[in-house]
């Protein structure tokens, strides 16, 4: 990784930008958000089917973002980063997955969930 | 004892390479500051998880859901400054390449107008909430939305503040290393939080409008 130190600017983290890069994550994430916020106004389709939709949406955007824009691959420059974020996703997803999934049994098990028939005493 | 047979003359043999061609002072940087957005990003994972837990119904308290006031296309808006926000950005970063000052400039100059537009648009909306009687106060629910959603907006504001920061940088000190590497590392942030407002755009705000 040895590159001209007296310009800072032809170092690799700024000459890997390209407009065409950027143009696609931003026109990648934008159609999809448009189609999310469509299909969640026009209430065309059943509720977890919707989700299910939305959530593709979401997780194509994200890997479109981090790839357009952050640049984030498996390059020689850029492999620690990639390793970082790869590492750091099951964190992310514990954390949020784990807590949920506790307070969904606490509340199960506490009390009457809406939707679910009332208990029987 | 002889010495071992070897070709470096003691006398003029280099020890150490003073040209530290492996030590590359902006990638040090911006892998620091990467790991940094990690952590900022657990932060959101936190907020994520309480919101997770407090919007169920109950957690409503009988009062208002987001169902009741959240307008997607309205949030479809804000969407689009911040994404159009990120692309002149990036725009900026590319003029970078190219040494173009004036294109550096005009990228953040519109990056900040846009941030400000979707800053501005959130408080639209939180004073719209308030003149509802919608506050933290009200439920569990709303509180865990109000705080992830103002937590996002709060990172937009303090990314304005260094984007102005780094408009004067450039103007004063130029392309240095110190710059072009501060440059760098608002890049990352001013694009993580585009990447953090697809999860709150789609999870908070289009779920919650659906549930």
């Amino acid at each position: 990784m040895s590159h001209g130190h007296d310009d800072p600017t032809l170092h690799p983290e700024v000459q890997m930008s390209t407009s065409r890069g950027y143009f696609l994550g931003f026109a990648i994430s934008s159609v999809l958000m448009l189609v999310a916020t469509f299909l969640v106004t026009s209430h065309s389709m059943p509720p977890f089917g919707l989700l299910m939709v939305i959530s593709a949406c979401a997780a194509i955007a994200i890997i479109a973002q981090i790839y357009f824009l952050l640049h984030i691959d498996t390059s020689e420059h850029n492999i620690w980063n990639a390793v970082a974020l790869v590492l750091f996703m099951p964190l992310f997803l514990i954390t949020i997955g784990l807590t949920w999934w506790m307070f969904s049994q606490l509340y199960l098990h506490t009390m009457i969930m809406p939707g679910m028939p009332a208990m029987v005493h | 004892m002889r010495p071992p047979a070897s070709d470096v003359d003691p006398k003029t043999a280099e020890l150490w390479d003073r040209h530290q061609h492996q030590h590359d002072v902006i990638s040090t940087r911006t892998l620091g500051y990467f790991l940094y957005l990690l952590s900022d990003a657990m932060l959101f994972a936190t907020l994520f998880a309480a919101y997770g837990v407090l919007s169920y119904q109950h957690s409503y308290f009988g009062g208002p859901t987001p169902a009741d006031f959240v307008k997607p296309w309205y949030t479809f808006a804000q969407t689009m400054a911040l994404f159009l926000s990120v692309l002149a950005y990036g725009f900026g970063m590319n003029a970078l390449k190219n040494k173009n000052k004036g294109g550096v400039i005009n990228g953040l100059l519109s990056a900040f107008i846009l941030g400000a537009l979707f800053l501005a648009l959130d408080i639209h909306d939180m004073a719209h909430l308030a003149s509802l009687g919608v506050s933290v106060a009200t439920s569990g629910g709303v509180s865990a939305f109000v705080v992830l959603t103002q937590v996002h907006a709060t990172h937009i504001f303090f990314g304005l503040i260094w984007i102005l920061v780094m408009m004067a940088q450039v103007m004063t000190k130029g392309f240095t290393t110190e710059v072009v590497g501060r440059l760098l590392t608002l890049r990352m942030f001013w694009h993580l939080q585009a990447i953090i407002w697809v999860f709150v755009y789609v999870f908070v705000y289009l779920w919650g409008y659906m549930s």
